[in-house]
């Protein structure tokens, strides 16, 4: 596991330009939305943007590292030395999720600390409820990312259309720059229900009413919020230990673990 | 004792166009320490035998076991004593180094850094690419990176090695290396050395015994010179032009199999044919010269494991590529 943690942190730091790339689109992103709430006269929703700016950060890793990490790794012929070994993959998967934590945590902090300089509000948050919600959201994202790394074995080449896809969709959805579920949300409730579902959703949710809690609604309260994010912390975690299970004895069978394809 | 058993496996896959069947009723026993070479055409069913035996893919029927663990029921046993390398594959990550890159794998098998780093060391020693040590992977040249994935197999201190192609596509002088490595391995440390292979070189220097296996079937299997012997005949090695299939002469009375490698630069053929007795190569000859070719030159060879496998599957690799592809 301590291994496959130094794999992932060697490997961002190795390339300076994925550096570059994980700190700057967030926090282009981040100043672009802020600028646009301060412009619109609602300043002081702009500290969203930089909440969604860490958030997004640890998202795109997810995405990118975690969910396709195992499927580029078969392309180039290391999953299968995985395999061969005697370590179980979901030491390496929870390796993984730790090194992308750790790599990604430096620039997620950079576009808290610069974003909150420019936007910050005078809040007083419940660091308590943060740090909580936080640990929790950063879990159960990770969870999700195991998870999809079994799923991205089995779609093969479809796995890049289908990380395009979902990272749009869940910046999108999951309202990493405004309120999407609650009263403050756009979405129909029926959309809102689906969309809980994804860890980022409630864990946006968590830290603006731990940060803003004047501005957002109260249901679902925030203790509802962290009771969700726990259970959804389980769920994917026990989902991914059964699909990676499943995964390889699918692939020994049908011969698809190390069929590279492409 | 045989550290290596296999009897009656079978490997069906299925896929949209019907089933193929990748290895047909295999029985195979290999000895501990001893460097043993599965020798085949591509598609010969190599590379499926050693996923089955490295626990990568299940058995269709039949048992294989790795010192005595049952590969498909105690994959997690057999997977603590074996090592695998392949030529074909990556070493490791590219942005890490070589001594960072097998540490990581070493860290797999559960070794301690202390022990770890002892090993690279000494592998890296062995396959002489010390200095590259440091270095990352996308910095190194392919024999170097050839080096790194063999030292990788064995970092784990491993009972028995599977290698697929290790010497494939390497320069004379890293090949040789590696040949020599695996040879002291085998002989100084009682390791056992499975290499699937076509490399015909590879099959005569190094390997104790030798499996010839063709669509899925092994056909013969003994020490490289009693192989030899079972071909029983003579090797008559011709350079003809311009080149054209040669599969005629196998209609040729007193013909046992017929091989060919063209050079189209030259327009030039050279044709390995077994032939029984001295008056069949004046037949060849008049064969030949009937089909407008002309026949530069013309000599006799001692038996080649290319033979043992023309006199097993009655083609030469080169015509098993063509069919392949």
């Amino acid at each position: 596991m301590y291994a496959r943690t130094w794999v992932r942190v060697r490997s961002i730091y190795g390339e300076p330009l994925w550096l570059v790339v994980g700190i700057a689109f967030p926090l282009f992103t981040t100043f672009g939305l802020g600028f646009l709430y301060r412009s619109s006269g609602v300043g002081a929703l702009a500290g969203f943007a930089v909440l969604g700016g860490i958030a997004v950060s640890f998202w795109s890793n997810v995405v990118w590292s975690m969910a396709t990490q195992f499927y580029w790794d078969k392309q180039e012929g290391i999953f299968e030395l995985y395999l061969v070994s005697p370590a179980p993959v979901s030491a390496i998967l929870v390796g993984m999720s730790i090194g992308g934590f750790v790599g990604t945590a430096p620039s997620a902090l950079l576009v808290g600390v610069v974003g909150w300089q420019v936007f910050g509000s005078a809040v007083t948050p419940s660091w308590a409820l943060v740090a909580t919600g936080f640990v929790l959201t950063i879990v159960a994202l990770y969870s999700l990312g195991m998870l999809l790394a079994s799923v991205y074995l089995a779609y093969g080449r479809q796995a890049e259309s289908l990380n395009d896809s979902v990272m749009q969709t869940v910046s999108m959805f999951s309202g990493a720059y405004f309120p999407s579920v609650g009263s403050g949300s756009p979405f129909p409730v029926s959309l809102q229900l689906v969309v809980s579902l994804i860890p980022l959703t409630i864990g946006m949710d968590v830290l603006r009413k731990a940060v803003f809690s004047p501005l957002t609604s109260a249901f679902p309260t925030v203790y509802e919020d962290l009771a969700i994010l726990a259970v959804l912390c389980v769920v994917f975690f026990v989902l991914a230990q059964w699909a990676i299970g499943r995964m390889r004895e699918r692939g020994r069978k049908k011969g698809t673990l190390v069929v590279r394809q492409g | 004792m045989a550290i290596v058993e296999v009897r009656e496996l079978k490997r069906v896959f299925k896929g949209k166009k019907g089933e193929s069947v990748a290895l047909e009723r295999v029985d195979l026993d290999v000895k501990e320490g001893e460097i043993f070479g599965l020798l085949g055409p591509n598609g010969a069913g190599k590379t499926t035998l050693i996923r089955i035996l490295t626990t990568l893919l299940l058995p269709t029927s039949g048992k294989a076991a790795v010192c005595g663990f049952d590969v498909a029921k105690e994959a997690q046993k057999v997977r603590r004593v074996i090592g695998v390398a392949s030529g074909s594959e990556r070493p490791g990550y590219d942005f890490i180094t070589a001594r960072g890159n097998l540490w990581f794998f070493s860290q797999l098998y559960g070794i301690s850094t202390k022990e770890a780093n002892e090993r690279i060391r000494e592998l890296s020693t062995l396959l002489q690419f010390k200095e590259q040590l440091d270095k990352k992977l996308y910095m190194l040249s392919t024999g170097f990176r050839q080096r790194v994935t063999i030292a990788r197999g064995f970092v784990n201190d491993p009972k028995i090695v599977f290698m697929d192609e290790p010497t494939s596509g390497l320069d004379v002088i890293t090949a040789r290396t590696i040949r020599q490595f695996l040879f002291d391995q085998a002989k100084e440390r009682g390791r056992t050395i499975f290499i699937a292979t076509h490399n015909m070189v590879e099959g005569e220097t190094i390997c104790d015994r030798v499996a010839i296996i063709d669509k899925g079937r092994v056909l013969a299997c003994d020490t490289p010179a009693a192989l030899k012997k079972q071909v029983g005949r003579q090797v008559v090695v011709m350079e003809v032009g311009p080149p054209q299939p040669f599969t005629f002469l196998n209609d040729l009375r007193g013909v046992s199999g017929v091989s060919s490698t063209i050079d189209n630069e030259k327009e030039l053929a050279t044709v390995r044919i077994l032939v029984d007795d001295d008056a069949v190569e004046a037949q060849v000859h008049r064969e030949l010269e009937s089909k407008g070719m002309k026949v530069y030159a013309s000599w006799r060879q001692e038996p080649t494991l290319e033979e043992v496998f023309i006199k097993f599957v009655g083609r030469g690799f080169a015509e098993s590529e063509v069919v392949a592809t």
